[in-house]
């Protein structure tokens, strides 16, 4: 299986939407599977028009574990408090006891190491909740939702591709629909991948992003290309992208101009291919130019 | 003082846009301003201002060294690793990934030949600048460093020794509802969430609006290109919240084309969200 990834670095620039549509023209011809990890916020199956009904199973998953502290065996030597590099034990001087805040533990097991009289132990947290369903087009999309506050979203779409992995049915391609930003959730996306598209539109800070986006793949040595989308908004810029991308021999694999359609096939919750007949022909181009990078058989 | 932060959950809504415009307009009418991009994955205020930044200082991280001449490749190191930032194969020398590394110090504890000790490495930077009379404030992760919140969190320590020099200071987080996001709203004292009035903009707004309540955080929402789409499905989000829409930013040609050439953005929405600001006790 192929994985393909797309980032964007900013956000709000197009990435689920083109993520979606150029799934349904790919789907065309190959058998594929969707997996949306940005963790924080996850939207994928939204486009596609899902609805919680059409899921298939939403699991909560661990992939944290926090410290906490048995009072009874506490000898208030305060060690753990001291030692903890994140600061998520604070001291009561008046009770002489560890308090243990609720966010802020990495689950790094330093505190349950130094305790003389073993009253700390580390304990699994459900930190995410994960999921699959059948869109309409006849795909499988993999969500994944970190829980409120909780961290390890890194892991957590590690374990959204894993779950596409083995529910793909042997999927020849799997798209991920990456984060905005270069953090963890991205950096864990991009691991693992055969091809990466950028996503980004015509401003300084699109451009300014994606540049920072396509640091963190060049990391992992993985090819890439670009889709502008709204690429008529500033053509100054569109301009700029163009000689950036020829310089570093990089492919622009689509230029889509700005359309109010985009909106409109959002808010009607329909993929831009699906919601008016010409995207047909720009995301198959997309196709045709990913097949030219030889992207489905590196 | 006040520090007002400005989030909203789905990326590209209009964070940064409306952060810029505030400070602006706030700035012309005589107040001390401190814009502060929090957004330390991908800054863009200062290139909406068109303000140079300059290095303030470098955010460093403790990570692990080895002394391989006390090193007995005992391999221990890597079990208590659980970043899995050690590998060690028997009878070899660790290898050590500075990347994974999150500084807890366990293989430090860990050792019993007291073969680790501390080095640093860089996570990002803080940048400065002025521009528009405002003053700026820039987080940048460094590339490939995972945790942005620590780049965020020594931004917090920054405000909070110079917020008496301003009247108010504008917080402008990332994207999302993580750590990052987080911590940069704990320094706040209110906040507005900007959205767009799509099913997107509606469900990632859902999920700032309950961190907001579980923070305790007075807020209000503001709908940017909101004739775009159909903003009847964030007000039935933020119903829930007890919210209306408190202001509503047009989707138009010249806000874009300002936005993209540097200029910040003028509106009578902004105008409106500069009095509620000024406004809060």
């Amino acid at each position: 299986m192929k994985q393909i990834t797309i980032l964007s670095g900013k956000g709000g620039v197009g990435k689920s939407s083109i993520t979606a549509s150029l799934a349904i023209a790919l789907s065309k011809k190959r058998k594929i599977v969707c997996a949306d990890c940005d963790v924080d916020a996850s939207n994928l199956a939204l486009v596609f028009g899902m609805n919680t009904d059409d899921f298939k199973m939403w699991e909560s998953i661990s992939t944290n574990q926090k410290a906490r502290v048995d009072l009874s065996k506490c000898i208030s030597c305060r060690k753990c408090a001291s030692e903890c590099y994140f600061n998520a034990i604070d001291w009561d001087d008046a009770k002489k006891i560890p308090v243990f805040r609720e966010f802020g533990c990495e689950g790094c097991g330093v505190c349950e190491m130094i305790c003389p009289s073993k009253a700390i132990e580390l304990y699994d947290v459900s930190n995410a909740r994960i999921g699959y369903g059948k869109t309409k087009y006849g795909f499988v999309v993999v969500s994944g939702q970190l829980e409120m506050g909780e961290s390890g979203s890194g892991k957590v779409v590690s374990r959204v591709k894993e779950l596409a992995l083995n529910v793909s049915g042997h999927a020849d391609v799997m798209l991920v629909d990456a984060a905005a930003g270069i953090g963890c959730t991205v950096i864990a996306s991009v691991a693992g991948s055969d091809y990466v598209i950028g996503v980004c539109e015509p401003t300084p800070s699109g451009f300014s992003d994606l540049k920072r986006a396509l640091s963190v793949v060049n990391h992992f040595n993985i090819h890439y290309g670009i889709v502008i989308n709204k690429y008529d908004m500033n053509p100054e810029y569109t301009r700029k992208i163009e000689e950036f991308a020829k310089k570093k021999g990089i492919r622009v694999l689509s230029k889509i101009g700005y359309d109010k359609c985009f909106m409109d096939a959002l808010v009607n919750l329909v993929p831009v291919i699906e919601f008016s007949p010409p995207y047909k022909e720009i995301f198959d181009g997309i196709v045709r130019a990913l097949e030219d990078e030889s992207v489905f058989n590196r | 003082m006040k520090i007002i932060g400005i989030t909203g959950g789905k990326g590209g809504t209009g964070k940064s846009t409306i952060s810029t415009a505030l400070a602006v307009e706030l700035a012309r009418k005589g107040k001390k301003i401190f814009l502060c991009d929090m957004d330390a994955d991908c800054p863009n205020d200062h290139l909406l201002l068109g303000i140079e930044r300059k290095q303030e200082c470098a955010v460093h991280q403790r990570i692990a060294k080895w002394d391989f001449d006390k090193c007995d490749n005992c391999g221990k190191c890597a079990k208590v690793c659980r970043n899995n930032a050690i590998v060690c194969v028997e009878g070899t020398p660790p290898i050590f990934m500075a990347k994974q590394c999150n500084g807890c110090g366990a293989c430090v504890i860990e050792c019993p030949r007291d073969a680790i000790s501390w080095d640093k490495k860089v996570v990002g930077a803080i940048y400065k600048g002025t521009g528009f009379g405002v003053d700026l404030l820039s987080c940048e992760l460094e590339i490939n460093e995972p945790v942005s919140e620590i780049v965020v969190a020594k931004a917090c320590e920054i405000i909070a020794a110079d917020k008496e020099k301003y009247d108010y200071i504008i917080v402008d987080t990332a994207a999302g509802t993580h750590c990052d996001v987080i911590a940069a709203l704990g320094a706040c004292d209110a906040a507005l969430c900007i959205t767009e009035p799509t099913p997107l903009g509606a469900h990632d707004l859902e999920l700032i609006c309950k961190l907001l309540s579980r923070m305790n955080m007075d807020f209000e929402v503001v709908v940017n290109r909101y004739e775009a789409g159909q903003d009847e499905i964030v007000a039935r989000v933020i119903s829930k919240y007890s919210k209306t829409i408190f202001a509503r930013v047009p989707y138009s040609k010249k806000i874009m084309i300002d936005y993209s050439s540097g200029i910040p953005v003028k509106h009578k929405s902004i105008e409106k969200i500069t009095a509620w600001v000024e406004g809060l006790i």
